[in-house]
Parts: structure tokens; sequence; C-alpha cells
């Protein structure tokens, strides 16, 4: 049994963590089944209602069947797979050892407030990544080098333009233009020119929703799953964009 | 003998590829190991299937994307870590970037051909060719991986719960 300030509090934490796990690239039915553990631990039902930028939440209690009902704003996160994991297992722990609200909710900030990967340690591993890309489409050592850099370049001017607040479409058309640009010097080298410049725009390919987007669809959260995948169609047009204004500028050197 | 230095170097950049594309998205540090080893099976397995029994580049992904499903369910047991964690990230690799790099190319090229019915045609079949594939393969690799979840629900579920001997 809960009073009114109890349900409600409760409702405002499950909220959040929805908010939270929709924000950072979770699909659907994980969000689904995690708020409702989450629920089960404090003795309440759960049910929710999720869209691309706003989820609608109803808590009841069963022995006093009042129930509450808010919507919240899911915030716009970066992917994190890290949150992923440690929430999920936040829910699983408060299911199990019947966790207070009070003690879920301290370890969740502790989860969130964990610092990200070193963003510099991330540049040097997508570059490699898009080298070594570059190496399984059969590019040479030239053109994994010059891969290699351009994803220095490309990736970088990503970072700081997101740091700046940059509307994402714009951020991924530049990047993909600086990225593709610099490749593009394969020519000079007389390097492996086309694997260069298709492979240096890749680490912008949004894998995370287009993949959670299909899993989406066949789990029934067809609504949400096609949102997520027009979400990453529209980056990958956005890169089609960039690509193009490099290819239209050296296309004559590549027939 | 070249054979296995094939594959071994195609698992190899596989796994660092998809290591790399994996830090994008911050994955716990316990995960990258894994990451690394779905990346190379999987895209060792798609190398082996198209180039030593010819079969066609969609099928042989569906194949690598079944096998990192089902091996992402049992790392990500041990790991205690949800198989999408590990499995996004090894799928990267396998994204047909050349497909869908020449489909760009073609579409560029057939704007700038539309007034020569011949070279507008071969393009618009470049695009159409290249565009189907890319499309055709990622769909291919999404279902792929994700299929064991359905056939296993219960374990894929409940992967990051403690083992009942560690609960209080």
């Amino acid at each position: 049994m809960k009073t009114e300030e109890q349900l409600q509090e409760t409702l405002d934490f499950i909220g959040e963590y929805a908010g939270t796990l929709l924000g950072s690239g979770v699909h659907t039915s994980r969000v689904v089944r995690n708020t409702k553990r989450i629920g089960r631990s404090q003795n309440i039902t759960v049910h929710i209602t999720t869209f691309q930028r706003t989820a609608i939440l109803t808590v009841s209690d069963p022995d006093t069947h009042r129930t509450l009902t808010e919507v919240i704003d899911i915030p716009q996160r970066p992917i994190s797979f890290e949150l992923n994991s440690n929430l999920s297992a936040l829910s699983w722990r408060a299911a199990d050892r019947h966790m207070p609200l009070s003690d879920i909710r301290e370890e969740y900030s502790r989860l969130v407030a964990k610092p990200k990967i070193n963003p510099l340690f991330v540049l040097l591993m997508a570059s490699l990544a898009n080298a070594s890309f570059c190496r399984l489409f059969g590019g040479d050592l030239c053109a994994v080098c010059i891969v290699f850099s351009a994803t220095l370049v490309g990736f970088s001017l990503k970072q700081e333009l997101q740091k700046k607040g940059l509307n994402h479409y714009i951020v991924f058309i530049l990047s993909a233009f600086m990225a593709s640009l610099c490749a593009s010097s394969a020519l000079i080298f007389n390097a492996d020119a086309d694997i260069a410049i298709a492979t240096s725009v890749l680490f912008l390919i949004p894998g995370v929703p287009l993949i959670n987007g299909v899993i989406d669809i066949v789990e029934g959260h067809i609504l949400l799953g096609l949102s997520r995948i027009i979400n990453a169609l529209l980056l990958v047009i956005c890169i089609a964009i960039g690509l193009s204004v490099t290819l239209l500028l050296v296309k004559n050197s590549l027939l | 003998m070249n054979v296995v230095y094939d594959l071994i170097t195609d698992g190899l950049f596989a796994a660092i590829a998809g290591m790399g594309f994996g830090a994008i998205s911050d994955p716990p540090l316990k995960a990258f190991p894994s990451i690394g080893i779905l990346a190379a099976l999987g895209h060792a397995l798609r190398y082996a299937l198209m180039n030593y029994a010819g079969i066609d580049i969609a099928s042989a992904s569906f194949c690598a994307a079944l096998l990192i499903g089902f091996v992402s369910l049992l790392l990500g047991e041990r790991l205690r870590c949800p198989m999408t964690v590990l499995y996004i990230p090894a799928l990267l690799p396998m994204i047909p970037g050349m497909y869908a790099y020449r489909a760009v190319f073609s579409l560029i090229m057939f704007m700038q051909n539309i007034d020569s019915p011949a070279l507008s045609g071969e393009y618009m079949a470049a695009l159409q060719l290249n565009a189907t594939v890319t499309v055709t393969v990622i769909f291919s690799l999404a279902v792929g991986a994700t299929l064991p979840i359905f056939l296993f629900k219960e374990r894929a579920y409940s992967m990051t719960r403690e083992k009942p001997r560690n609960r209080k």
C-alpha cells in the first residue's frame, strides 16, 4: 500500500529511468521490460506507451487501485551501451533484492554520472576501425593510411561540432564531406581512390538506430521501429550528400 | 595454408573494425574482447562462404549474423551484458560500404548524364543493383542476429540478471 506521494515519487523515478533508456539507444521491448521490473520491485504495475520524442507512463497500486499517469519528454542523449547494460542490471537487482526506492535512485544517479570513454581514445579507435575497414574492402597500404588520417579529421570535426551543439544533420553532412575530401587525396598518391573515399565516411553509419529499428519492428513496436529507421535513413542521406559534394568535385578523375 | 592466412587476416581486421566502431557507442570496457571475437568470427565466416562456397553476399551475411547472434547469447550470459551491446558493433564491419558508395556514385553520374539515354540507363541500372544489394545485406544482418533472441527468449531477456548463487 502506498500513499499518493509515494506513488507519485515512484512514477517520477520510473519516468526518468525510462526516458534515460529510450534516449540512449535501447530498443523498446527492453525499456518496457526493465521499467515494469522496477515497478514490480516497488509492488506497483507499470504500463508504458513509447514514441520517438515522448512516452506516456501509467502506474497503479494493485492494493488501492489508485492510478497515476504522466507524459515524459525523452532527452536526447548520446548512445551508450554501458548505460544500457548497467541500468538493465540495476532493474534485475532491484527486483531480486527488493531494494527500496531511495537505494535504486542513488545507484541510478551513480550509474548515469559515470564518465564516458575518453573522446581521444574513441577518436583513435574509430580511425583504426575505418582503416581496417578499408583493408577488408581490398584497399592497399597507402589507401589504408589515407583512410586513417581522413577519419581522424572527419571524426574530430564531428566531435567538435557536436560539442558546439550544431544541428546533427549538418554535422553529418560536414563530417562526411570533410572525411571524403581528405580521402580523395588518394588520387594524388595513386592509391585505390574509390575504396578510400567509400570507406572514409563509414564511421558515420548510424548502425545502432538502424538495427534497433529492425528489432522493434519484428517485436511488434512497429511505429517506434519505423521512426528509428526513418531517423537513421535521414542520417544516411546526410552522409550521401556530404559524399556527393566530394564526388562532384573529383568525379572526372574517378571514371 | 593460404586459406588459413586469408581467414585469419580477414578476422583480425574485422575485429579491429568492430571494436573501433563499438567504441563510438560507449560500450562497457569488459565488452571489447567479446565484440572483437564476434566481429572476427562473423566476418571470417562470411568471407569463407563467399569465396570458397560461392554463396551470395546476402545469404552469407545472414549466416554470419546468425552465428554472431548465437555466440553473443553465450558471451552475453558470461559478461552479464545485453546481447545487442555485443552484436551491434560486431555486425558493423559487414555493412556493404562499397555497394553503398557505388549506389551514391551511380546516382550522381545518372544526374550528370540525363541527356544521354545510353549512359543514363547504364548508371540507373548500376544504381538499382548497388542499392538493392546494400538494403538486402543490411536487412539480412539485422534479422539474422536478432533471430536467436526470439529462439531463446527467456535466456536473452534475463542476460543482465545476477546468477542465483550471487543473489542475496
